[in-house]
């Protein structure tokens, strides 16, 4: 018995060093060869809108429960986003690609939503088509306050640590999940600043999941090169907060659910 | 902006102390990294956080030779972290410099086990934490079947091994203790946990060293440490319950009770719902309901009838089938009760839900109709009164039970059986006055009926539905069948004296008696197939055929006083409906544009054998056959901005109903006769509608306009024809048929908007329908044009969140003008004005009112109606936990509630009042295990 035990252990190992090799192999080529740190990462994004108006604390809890009961397992869907990368650059927007294998194919418009970071400059640029209106985001980059926490866990085939951060802005806890290997601060929506590539985001305990599910090393042409002159109102981003806090708090006055009209 | 603040203020506050240390204010942080072999460590992830809560400062990454370096940041106290891939992180405090390079020389951190990082890998998405020496497993990502012990559990960890005794060792060591949340459990036997405990209590597992039990025992550290292992256990299963208890009494004699009561957790809900009153409340209410139904209050993919897909998204249907809702209809007094309970099990792929629910009703009417029939050449009234008495009672089982057989495939079964009675007695007089053109009513015959119904009924209805994808994205294939069973028994007793008030006979009475015995049995078999390929990733097609055979049969004898059979109104007949359907469309969706286009061809097969009654012969026989195609188009496309657009176009084909087809007579009313028409042919219809909406998120308003257009290539319409029967007085025999005509518009507008952002909304509701209804008048044609106009106008104000106001006015307007006989043409008018306030006028002390005034108005019939009603009641929240609410209210203050309502069609115009519970005062308190809001609530939405 111990026997098979041991066997399986040394099984495991040798799985072990290949899975190791595999995972960070690559990496070291890259950089042996001083190619770039560049590609595309698929992100699937997975709502739970019970969830999310169980984080609404303004609601009344009678509310929430009731939500919670009647649709708790019926509550998800879930949609594709996609994230091109360089060493010094990020680029993120929605995925045409559809997530939900039973929306048979119906299509809805997108919002503009493109986030564009710049480590090397230390600039943002975000299109962000916010509560009906277009907004030209640039501002210097200032990332996320994140706590760096003590888990690792594997996601997409690369070994992640934890960060944490709380949006008080959007009533928001977030986890974040970072790749040791992929050393680019980028990350999917808004979030950013952390030493590896954020591969997952947990929002308040998982009404909304945003995990890399696909992640191609290529080398990019013209998908970072943005379009030219799109119609907005340009603002910094102190600016876009105030909107956003402006409509918080309305919805609050309202006692209606913040997320409808926002992006969660 | 403010992080750089907050840098400068501890800047600021470090001044002092730096002035005084002689420290520089800025320094250079750099190291070398090496592994425990002493090779140096390239590529590590190095990171500055702050001591106090690890918030991220900075970081770097280490350079070829393991060195990285810091440069140029403030001199303080920080938290350096060190990750790399195959290492376990390392954390260094930094304490502030004396001198501006601040060397650390060489730190060393250790490799990670192959096993343990196997444990990450292989884990997949199982977060593995690593504190120090500690590593934590989240038991839950480990698959174990049901009834496990800890023990299976720990077989399924990698890196720990259980050998066939029951030892356990991890990373090469024996582990010696077992903690359950910090805690000893049996002894110190590991063993008696692992083997004891079942896997799905425990939340995580944590494997540590111990100090050795020497060294605890003696306090000398001897080196030595020993592998311990903890196991924490889960939070409690979610689970909880939920409830309430309402019990009343009020002024003239007027009671209520109702109770629910749910428990639930992860896996099952169990609900009971029961209630009693006679304050007309017949069922229960919405939200009360749908906690009561839980998990299974509303379903996705439960439409087995497939056709043209009408839009995206997903459809959840809400299961309100035989639902014991409140569904008073405004008439007379009921004495209502009503239980049930519901069974939800619903985990992972599995979802099972049962239900059973009671629910009986007697209602006590007393009623008043009068009605004017306009002919070609005169005109007669009708002045009814009513007298009912009325009990109907039912039991309903329900069932469904849906099962994920793999993410693929699903399968989703329902069952529902009902089995009802009811009685009814009524006694009803009418008077009848005829008038000639322009001359003045006068009576000319009464009638009274005594009628005692019953009727026993009892009803399954079950389907199944099988869906597979295919691994061709969007490819997918549904299947439905289903089978559905109607069996009802029924007697009528009929007595009926007609009284002539110019004597036509000898007799100046007629009295009439009959008996009838009824029984219908009806039975379905269906089935459906939907298939959908995509052509591109923009080019959908999609397939379906229907098929349904109905076997009908239907036994109504009658009988008159002596006893003998009435052969002109007894039938028994048979059918069988076979229908058949198969159809196709084309659909492109992108960028938010979906049309789709499409056909289908449907054949309708009717057979049916008449006879007086069954082994009689034959009377007459039915076998009719339809074919027809019906186009379908279906466009929505969605505007930037929150605008969305939606055209569709159907051929609607709807079979005629089985009694519409058999000619043999149906009365229960001498004087008022239906009859069937067995060349009725299907009605056809082009039906068009549009929909424009606009939403802002950002001032929240809201605009909607829609309107419908249905023309009829085929109309069922109902003809009348009114005689003079001898011994019977004025007779309308209602017959439908078929013409070439007939069409209704429609078209809404509804808006809010707000006027002060969160404090003054106004909304606006507008509806305007215009129908043309042709039908023959003792054979002569008449247009009825009926033209609706609905305007409402509300304000929702809220001063403060302690006052709610919100008040409104509408209008309706119906005017109904006749082809044969314009100068009967009739406007009808009402009008309503409504003003409610919820004021919260101290803690826990609530006021609600609500005032409406209804104006009923018909010139033409001298109608004049005023209903002004005023409600109101006072309610305090009590106890700790706000469980208890006792609650004053009183209804209808001003005494002054009847039920009212106007109605013109065809060649008539009505209008009926009945009484129905008016002022009353009620004393309740409920009990709310959950407890009660103890503020206003703006919505209660769910």
């Amino acid at each position: 018995m111990k026997s098979i035990f041991n066997r399986l252990v040394i099984s495991q190992l040798f799985r072990s060093i290949i899975v190791l090799f595999i995972l960070v192999g690559p990496f070291f080529i890259w950089k042996a060869n001083g190619q770039a740190t560049e590609g595309k990462i698929r992100y699937l994004m997975t709502h739970n809108w019970t969830k999310q108006m169980a984080a609404v604390e303004y609601l009344s809890k009678e509310q929430r429960d009731r939500v919670t009961y009647m649709w708790g397992n019926r509550a998800e869907w879930k949609e594709y986003s996609e994230m091109f990368f360089t060493p010094v650059r990020t680029r993120y927007q929605d995925s045409e690609e559809r997530a939900e294998p039973d929306d048979n194919g119906y299509s809805w418009r997108m919002d503009v939503y493109d986030i564009n970071r710049d480590f090397e400059k230390q600039t943002i640029y975000d299109r962000i088509q916010l509560l009906g209106k277009m907004y030209i985001i640039e501002d210097t980059l200032r990332p996320q306050q994140w706590k760096i926490l003590n888990d690792i866990k594997e996601v997409a085939g690369h070994i992640c640590m934890d960060a944490f951060w709380n949006d008080t802005l959007k009533q928001q806890k977030v986890t974040a999940w970072f790749a040791m290997d992929i050393p680019v601060s980028g990350g999917p929506e808004r979030f950013c600043g952390l030493p590896g590539m954020i591969l997952e985001v947990e929002i308040n305990d998982g009404a909304l999941l945003i995990t890399a599910d696909k992640i191609e090393m290529k080398t990019l042409t013209t998908e970072m090169v943005l379009p030219k002159k799109i119609k907005g109102k340009h603002i910094h981003e102190q600016d876009y907060f105030q909107v956003l806090k402006r409509h918080m708090d309305d919805r609050k006055k309202d006692e209606q659910p913040p997320f409808w009209g926002i992006r969660y | 902006m403010t992080i750089r603040f907050k840098y400068l203020l501890v800047i600021l506050f470090a001044i002092p102390n730096i002035l005084f240390a002689q420290n520089p204010a800025k320094v250079t942080i750099r190291c070398t990294l090496r592994d425990t072999a002493n090779a140096e460590v390239p590529f590590a992830t190095v990171m500055l956080l702050t001591p106090k809560d690890s918030t991220l400062i900075n970081f770097t990454t280490s350079d070829g030779k393991g060195n990285f370096s810091f440069n140029n940041i403030r001199n303080g106290t920080y938290l350096l972290k060190v990750t790399h891939i195959g290492f376990l992180p390392l954390q260094k405090m930094i304490v502030p410099s004396s001198i501006a390079v601040n060397d650390l020389g060489v730190l060393t951190i250790k490799p990670i086990s192959n096993v343990l990082m196997e444990v990450v890998v292989r884990a997949a998405k199982a977060p593995l934490r690593i504190r120090g020496d500690t590593v934590e497993y989240d038991a839950t990502t480990f698959k174990v079947p049901p009834g496990s012990t800890v023990e299976d559990l720990l077989r399924r960890l990698p890196g720990i091994e259980v050998d066939a005794e029951g030892n356990i060792r991890t990373q090469g060591k024996d582990v010696k203790r077992i903690f359950v949340d910090g805690k000893t459990f049996f002894g110190d036997d590991p063993k008696s946990v692992t083997k004891n405990l079942g896997a799905e209590t425990v939340s995580k597992v944590q494997v540590y060293d111990q100090k050795s039990e020497q060294t605890q025992l003696t306090g000398i550290d001897d080196g030595t440490k020993e592998k311990a292992m903890n196991l924490e256990l889960k939070d409690e299963f979610k689970k909880g319950s939920f409830g309430k208890l309402t019990a009343a009494v009020g002024t003239d004699d007027r009671w209520a009770g109702r109770g629910n009561y749910n428990r639930f957790n992860d896996k099952n809900q169990l609900s009971f719902i029961g209630y009693a009153n006679n304050i007309n409340q017949t069922g229960v209410n919405w939200e009360d309901y749908g906690e009561f139904k839980g998990q299974n209050a509303f379903n996705d993919y439960d439409n087995g009838d497939f056709g043209f897909s009408s839009g995206g998204g997903r459809y959840y249907y809400f299961n309100g089938e035989d639902s014991p809702l409140n569904q008073f209809d405004g008439r007379g007094f009921t004495k209502n009760f009503g239980a049930g309970s519901n069974y939800n099990y619903d985990h992972k792929k599995t979802k099972l839900n049962l239900s059973y629910f009671y629910n009986q009703s007697r209602l006590n009417l007393d009623q008043y109709s009068y009605k004017k029939t306009f002919l070609n050449d005169s005109s007669f009234v009708d002045n009814d009164t009513l007298s009912q008495e009325n009990f109907r009672g039912a039991h309903s089982v329900a069932t469904r039970f849906e099962k994920e057989l793999d993410s693929n495939n699903i399968i989703i079964a329902k069952a529902n059986f009902r089995v009802s009675g009811s009685n009814s007695t009524d006694i009803q007089q009418t008077l009848t006055s005829t008038s000639a053109l322009g001359s003045e009513m006068v009576p000319s015959n009464h009638l009274s009926m005594n009628n005692h119904t019953e009727l026993d009924s009892w009803r399954i209805t079950s389907a199944a539905i099988f869906r597979h994808r295919f691994k061709k994205k969007g490819r997918s294939l549904a299947l439905s069948g289903g089978y559905n069973i109607n069996r009802s028994n029924g007697s009528d007793s009929l007595l009926s004296v007609t009284e002539f008030f110019k004597a036509k006979t000898v007799t100046d009475q007629v009295r009439l008696l009959k008996r009838n015995a009824r029984s219908n049995d009806a039975s379905q078999v269906k089935s459906s197939i939907l298939y959908t390929e995509p052509l591109s990733k923009i080019w959908y097609w999609e397939s379906f055929y229907n098929f349904s055979l109905s076997n009908n049969g239907v036994n109504r004898q009658v009988k008159d006083s002596n006893d003998l059979r009435m052969p002109d109104y007894s039938v028994y007949y048979t059918d069988d409906v076979l229908y058949n359907r198969v159809g196709s469309s084309i659909r492109y969706s992108n960028k938010g544009l979906n049309v789709a286009v499409g056909a289908a061809l449907q054949q309708l097969q009717i057979k049916g054998d008449y006879s007086i009654d069954k082994g009689l012969p034959l009377l007459d026989s039915l076998d009719k056959k339809y074919n027809n195609w019906a186009p379908n188009l279906s466009a929505s496309y969605q505007l930037p901005h929150n605008m969305w657009v939606s055209l569709n176009y159907s051929y609607e084909i709807n079979q005629p109903s089985i009694t519409d087809l058999q000619s043999v007579p149906n009365s229960d009313n001498p004087l008022y006769l239906t009859k069937g028409n067995p060349n009725l042919k299907p009605e056809r219809s082009h039906s068009v509608n549009f929909n424009f909406n606009y939403w802002n998120p950002s001032s929240f308003a809201n605009v909607g306009i829609g309107s419908n257009f249905s023309i009829y290539d085929e109309n069922i319409v109902y003809d009348q024809t009114i005689e003079m029967v001898e011994n019977l007085g004025l007779r309308t025999t209602m017959m439908p048929s078929n013409v070439q005509d007939g069409s209704n518009f429609n078209t809404y507008l509804w808006c809010s908007f707000p006027i002060i952002k969160t404090k003054l909304t106004v909304e606006m509701n507008g509806n305007l329908g215009v129908t043309n209804s042709p039908a023959k008048v003792n054979d002569v044609l008449n247009e009825t044009k009926s033209r609706n106009y609905y305007l409402d106008f509300g304000v929702n104000l809220t001063p403060s969140p302690k006052l709610l106001v919100y008040v409104s006015q509408n209008v309706t307007l119906n005017n109904i003008d006749y082809s044969i006989k314009k100068e009967q043409n009739q406007k009808i008018r009402s009008y309503n004005t409504n003003a409610s306030v919820k004021w919260q006028f101290a803690k826990k002390f609530f006021l609600e009112t609500n005032f409406d005034y209804e104006i009923n108005r018909n010139d033409k019939l001298n109608f004049n109606r005023d209903m002004p009603i005023w409600n109101a009641s006072v309610r305090k929240i009590m106890g700790k936990k706000n469980r208890v609410e006792i609650r004053l209210a009183a209804f209808d203050l001003l005494n002054k509630r009847v039920y009212i309502s106007q109605y013109g069609s065809a060649n008539y115009i009505s209008h009926v009042n009945a009484p129905t519970l008016a002022r009353y005062y009620m004393l309740s308190a409920t009990y709310n295990l959950r407890g009660f809001e103890d503020k206003l609530k703006k919505n209660n939405f769910w």
